[in-house]
């Protein structure tokens, strides 16, 4: 079959991927879909268990390896700090499922704020108008459930949510109270979480093994569950796992297919007319990066040098609380109630842009992410002995608040290839270079106190600053990962200043495409999946109305 | 070579962290193995440890999570958890604990010449609080500092604490009963309404459940 041809490769099944594999499939073209990790199955999900889901991440991601470096003089330590899955379906099939629309001035960061010392701030090269009826469309394939009217400081939106918003837990409840008390507007977190059944998936049980777990009803929206079943029902789709995809091979200036290695290590390939990347935005550049040739010696596309570059993630300044009542925190998903009052961006706070605040049980939904959290507690809390057990048995009674923070775009901040780790097939692992700009470390310090107003309105015991390692940030220690990557393989008009154009295709390379987070010029101070999946939409679109006219080179 | 178990590894893969939500834990290898531990943990003799290297990391585990009027990690059995997964997915830290057990007798030694678990509990915690600070008078030159051992252990005897006993620790849901975690309701059929909202009260899993109320 080597001389088969098909019409789109696309690599990675997450939300661009996902995307695009179903309506290209849709639209009548044979698409061969490459994916690195394995095809899991739901009835797995029932079993998995904190010890191997989170501790370990031996379910999503068993073979994810990367390094780290706070700046090019650090030394570099090897990890696995992204919170990403290498699975079919990608990052979506464990992931919390907050399905948020940017603002409108979140497309325009540039223009809003100007020039900024050390941050490479940039504007969408499209607008908030321009992507609505994307993200109305991304919501109803993805049943959010949400409040219509809810969050005042919100994006105008044409209709209202396809699905109700879900019930409170006790600790949004009283959340939702301090924050209520202190003036702010709280409202439901838009989740793309069946409160009712939708589409022919079921209503979600509220079991709450949600985030970092498969969701093994199909209660949670992801690619896996909705757009992977449609397109394979095609017949079009010719689905590949445990497919590591180490080079796109060029010839004449354009890509002519992939050629991965398969769950044995055999190299194999496969010829198509057009390539869509959508690795994310540490895989997506690395194989850009892994790609050398002597057309594109630096990399695949990047000409511009920008392949990799600007990677930033959100920032997350957070508060812990000790209630009087028990919180149930372990119950339902992660995050029911958020507010946005401190959203819109205030240069007279110290800092510019913002982000929005929600009641989460990131690190109270299970308990060893709870006991392997207790840093920077307070006394009679410690880190072993007697302390650490009566930290632990707090446990019930914990409110946790955190923010979503927006985090300025900076060159230096990139995914590039190490020098020396190599993964289990020897290809050089992503190496994560990443520090803070000041203007996250003077957000992050604004934001801790109002989480902690919040916490103590809402009426707790004890309350603390999150000092939870990996999170925590200050001048020498930033974030080595994140599960919201964007920005390496940033999207414009301008092909010096960018990798791919308005249509997230490479400036360069004509049949060439990249569809994922990596094409996000800025960040938002939103969990970026639903802008995502829009953007795939819209590119997909384009894309269908291009090959149908002939008009595809 | 007084430590020729540890031929042939760096300070490198003991480095090598879990990732915790993005956080770098200090927890050796966690690169995943074929999993043997679920057999393992049916038996509770050592399958890697010395008996002295057991006693060792038992008392240690006893001091990080101590008993009062609920059980501790000695009687969760955190010991046995650890045990089985250095048999297993954390083979990597087998030579860690081998030289920590070493270097801790080496520096209670120095400040009591006795071994570790020979000392009282007051004297126990004094020897981790000088671990913990990096600070050790008398631990062993050598690849391990005395912060990555107590580091390392102290992460497992947490997670032995509170993961699913199936493997191994947790023993009795010890862990749960003191975290006040009823466990995973995912085959259980999740939560009401009531039940998030701390209106209803929930049986956690080792209860046997309530029979529905008959219909009068």
């Amino acid at each position: 079959m080597k001389s088969d041809i098909f019409d789109v490769c696309v690599i990675g099944t997450g939300a661009g991927g996902g995307v695009m594999i179903d309506a290209l499939c849709a639209a009548g073209m044979r698409v061969v879909a490459l994916e690195r990790g394995a095809r899991l199955e739901t009835s797995q999900f029932l079993h998995n268990d904190e010890l191997e889901n989170v501790v370990r991440d031996a379910v999503f991601s068993p073979h994810q390896l990367e390094t780290y470096r706070f700046d090019e003089k650090s030394p570099s330590e090897t990890g696995r700090f992204s919170q990403i899955a290498h699975c079919l379906g990608g990052t979506l099939t464990h992931w919390a499922a907050w399905s948020w629309r940017f603002r409108p001035d979140e497309f325009r960061v540039l223009s809003e704020e100007g020039p900024v010392e050390g941050a490479s701030l940039a504007d969408w090269p499209f607008g908030y108008d321009e992507l609505a009826p994307f993200y109305e469309r991304a919501e109803w394939d993805f049943g959010v459930a949400g409040e219509a009217k809810g969050n005042p400081f919100q994006a105008s939106r044409g209709k209202g949510y396809p699905n109700p918003a879900h019930p409170d837990r006790a600790s949004s409840a009283a959340f939702r109270a301090g924050a209520a008390k202190l003036g702010y507007q709280p409202f439901a977190v838009p989740m793309a979480i069946n409160s009712r059944p939708h589409a022919g998936r079921p209503q979600c049980l509220y079991g709450g093994a949600c985030r970092s777990y498969g969701c093994p009803i199909h209660a949670k929206a992801t690619t896996y569950s909705i757009h992977l079943p449609r397109a394979l029902a095609s017949g079009r789709l010719d689905l590949r796992t445990d497919a590591m995809v180490f080079e796109l091979p060029v010839s004449k200036g354009r890509v002519t297919g992939a050629r991965y290695l398969d769950a044995e290590g055999a190299e194999q390939e496969v010829r198509a007319r057009q390539v869509v990347v959508a690795g994310g935005a540490i895989g997506t550049p690395h194989l850009l990066l892994l790609s050398k040739s002597g057309t594109f010696p630096e990399g695949l596309a990047n000409g511009s040098g920008l392949v990799g570059r600007n990677l930033s993630f959100h920032h997350h300044p957070s508060a812990v609380a000790v209630m009087p009542g028990e919180m149930r925190g372990f119950t339902g998903f992660e995050a029911h109630a958020a507010f946005d009052d401190l959203h819109p961006s205030d240069a007279k706070r110290g800092f510019i842009r913002g982000g929005v605040v929600a009641e989460l049980n990131t690190f109270t939904h299970q308990p060893i992410a709870w006991g392997l959290t207790a840093e920077g507690i307070p006394p009679p809390y410690a880190r072993w002995g007697g302390g650490l057990k009566q930290y632990l048995r707090e446990f019930p009674r914990t409110l946790l608040i955190a923010g979503i923070c927006e985090e300025l775009p900076v060159e230096e901040n990139a995914v590039d290839l190490d020098p020396e780790v190599k993964d289990r097939f020897g290809l050089a692992v992503p190496r994560v270079t990443h520090r803070q700009h000041p203007n996250d470390l003077a957000m992050y310090r604004w934001y801790e106190q109002k989480l902690l107003e919040v916490a103590q309105a809402a009426g707790a015991e004890k309350a603390w600053l999150g000092r939870i390692p990996g999170i925590h940030i200050d001048e020498r220690q930033a974030q080595k990962g994140n599960a919201h990557n964007h920005g390496s393989c940033r999207m414009g008009d301008d092909p010096a200043k960018s990798v791919v154009d308005r249509w997230c295709r490479s400036h360069e390379v004509p049949n060439l495409w990249v569809v994922d987070g990596s094409v996000m010029p800025t960040n938002g101070g939103y969990n970026p999946t639903l802008t995502i999946l829009a953007n795939a939409y819209r590119v997909a679109d384009h894309f269908v109305a291009k090959a149908q006219g002939q008009e595809l080179s | 070579m007084k430590h020729e178990h540890l031929s042939g590894f760096s300070r490198r893969d003991f480095l090598v962290r879990g990732s915790l939500y993005g956080g770098s834990l200090w927890i050796a290898a966690n690169l995943p193995r074929p999993k043997a531990l679920q057999a393992a943990q049916a038996s509770r003799e050592p399958a890697v440890l010395s008996k002295h290297e057991w006693a060792t990391v038992e008392a240690i585990c006893a001091r990080i999570v101590p008993t009062d009027h609920e059980p501790g990690a000695r009687e969760a059995d955190c010991v046995n958890f650890i045990d089985k997964a250095l048999a297993n997915e954390d083979a990597q830290a087998l030579p860690l604990y081998r030289l920590g057990v070493e270097g801790i007798d080496a520096v209670a030694q120095q400040r009591s010449e006795q071994s570790f678990v020979a000392l009282e509990p007051a004297e126990q915690d004094a020897v981790l609080v000088v671990l913990e600070s990096g600070q050790a008078p008398g631990w062993p030159a050598g690849p391990i500092p005395a912060q990555v051992f107590f580091e390392t252990a102290r992460a497992h005897t947490i997670i032995g604490f509170l993961a699913d006993p199936k493997y191994g620790g947790n023993r009795g849901f010890a862990g749960w009963r003191v975290a006040g975690y009823p466990g995973p309701r995912h085959h259980l059929g999740g939560y009401s309404r009531a039940q998030m909202l701390g209106e209803a009260p929930i049986s956690p899993v080792w209860e046997p459940a309530k029979k529905p109320a008959k219909n009068t």
